[in-house]
């Protein structure tokens, strides 16, 4: 796979998942994946991609509400708020 | 009855049963010896081309579908970009199990249940479970391991490790035409893949499927659905075809007057094809077969030297009408009847193997499709040769000191 670029189709498709409305099965994974994604871009820090793995078992677990539980800073990225859903 | 697609193969294939042959089946050892099954795993099994799936099986990017077989796990994948995918499910980092689910889809990446890497659909790594614990990686040698993968006719084969057989497109060759006729890679799933657990030697349940003689015996449904018209081809460069047509009559059984009743013409099959049942069998495991309605696959695989694990699918036309529903369930349901009937005979047949006073097989001619099965045993493996059970120890380096001196 190439290196991620930013604001190419695979990145918004990425950026989907990543704030993909909590609860459907696979979801966890599918945001742990993404979080992988743009932790490889020095998007995201490490200790928010540990709350996204520890999330990734359990679809309906916002990593949000874990992040926030946790003291650990939300990622990193300019978006995070403005496109995330509401549940 | 005789097709016109029995004679292109016949100019094809040398399917002609010899006046004098040796009627014998392999040696009743060969059916508990512990060594041999091990033998039989690694230069039958993983050596040779087995079915994983359909590709219906798998129809999205992402989809997946899992298929163990002798120690051996693969995970067949549809990547981004459409393409038929295969790996070891196995996790780089220690070696777990990456797919747990025997099917499903994983939209965006694989990820192991372990630690957490991530893989993308592609194979490469993507990433490691706090990659902060390991050095600078070099991601391209942590992916996935391919596996050898062929689709033929919109079946999935793999081949775990290289063997003496040519491509299946290859193999399949005298068929080819007329299997192409069915539309197979355009069916799609029914009930799923079925899988079974059978107290037998794998080669008992092999024996009873390679040879028609006990039809008109054990499988009343067959009988009156396509009676004496059933002829079996041996197997000729590692593959045998078998079928039946249809009988005038109206059909005695239920199920089979209905299905005869309902069974129609489809578009797409040239007319000989369009009332017949058609079996390709593929060494050493694998048979394909087919029917106006469905394709179907089904295997067996060694667990123990006196259990076998049997698999197997069913696929339809994508578009089917009421009555081909209802054709379809009847088939499925004479199907079924003959698997019940053909896993008592293999019980009863694998029961002999143990017994000291038990001869061994004299075999019909209706049965040299048995005989050639064997006769592809031998020239894989010629420990098969050998009347008395040579000792466990010695087996594997007797085998390949005859494989040497070409004793087959
Ligand atoms: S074994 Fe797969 S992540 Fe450790
Ligand atoms: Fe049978």
């Amino acid at each position: 796979m190439t290196p991620p670029k930013p604001n190419t189709v695979e990145f918004n498709k990425q950026k989907t998942i990543l704030y993909a409305r909590v609860g459907p099965p696979g979801s966890g994974a599918a945001r742990y994946a993404a979080a992988m994604y743009f932790y490889n871009m020095k998007l995201m820090p490490v200790e928010m991609l540990e709350i996204y793995r520890r999330c990734s078992k359990f679809d309906d677990e916002d990593p949000n509400d874990l992040a926030t539980y946790e003291g650990v800073q939300d990622c990193l990225l300019d978006f995070s708020t403005s496109l995330r859903k509401k549940t | 009855m005789e097709s016109l697609a029995c004679k292109m193969n016949t100019n094809v294939r040398d399917i002609a049963i010899p006046n004098d042959w040796d009627r014998r089946g392999l040696p009743g050892w060969c059916y508990h010896s512990p060594a041999l099954l091990e033998l039989e795993k690694e230069k039958l099994f993983k050596t040779h081309w087995q079915i994983a799936c359909h590709v219906s099986d798998i129809p999205e990017a992402g989809s997946f579908q899992c298929f163990d077989m002798c120690d051996e796990r693969a995970i067949i994948l549809r990547d981004p970009n459409n393409e038929v995918r295969a790996y070891y499910n196995i996790c780089r980092h220690r070696g777990s199990r990456l797919v747990v689910k025997e099917q499903g889809t994983c939209p965006n990446a694989l990820i192991c249940p372990f630690h957490g890497w991530v893989y993308n659909l592609d194979g490469t790594l993507r990433g490691p479970g706090r990659p902060e614990s390991f050095p600078q990686m070099d991601k391209s040698k942590f992916g996935l391991r391919p596996i050898e993968m062929e689709v033929w006719q919109g079946f999935v084969f793999v081949r775990f490790r290289p063997g003496p057989q040519p491509s299946v497109a290859e193999l399949m060759r005298p068929f080819e035409e007329e299997a192409a006729a069915y539309k197979m890679d355009q069916h799609v799933p029914t009930d799923g893949i079925w899988t079974e657990k059978s107290p037998v030697n794998w080669k008992s349940v092999r024996d009873v499927d390679n040879e028609g003689y006990h039809v008109a015996m054990a499988h009343p449904a067959l009988q009156d659905l396509y009676g004496s018209t059933y002829k079996d081809e041996p197997f000729v460069d590692g593959v045998s075809r078998s079928d039946g047509e249809f009988t005038p009559t109206k059909g005695r059984r239920w199920a089979v007057r209905n299905y005869k009743k309902m069974s129609m013409p489809q578009s797409f099959l040239p007319e000989h094809l369009q009332k017949r049942w058609l079996y390709y069998g593929i060494f050493p495991n694998s048979v394909i077969a087919v029917t106006p309605e469905t394709v179907l696959f089904y295997q067996e695989f060694p667990v123990a030297t006196g259990e076998s694990v049997l698999r197997s699918a069913t696929y339809r036309n994508e578009t089917e009408n009421r009555q081909q529903r209802a054709a379809r369930y009847l088939a499925a349901r004479i199907d079924r009847e003959t698997v019940d009937e053909d896993i008592q005979l293999t019980i009863w047949s694998n029961e002999a193997m143990a017994s000291d006073s038990f001869e061994g097989f004299y075999l019909s001619d209706l049965e040299y499709g048995v005989r050639s099965h064997h006769d592809h045993l031998r020239k894989v493996l010629p420990i098969y040769t050998l009347d008395d059970a040579p000792n466990e120890d010695e087996l594997s380096a007797l085998n390949t000191s005859m494989q040497h001196t070409g004793q087959t």
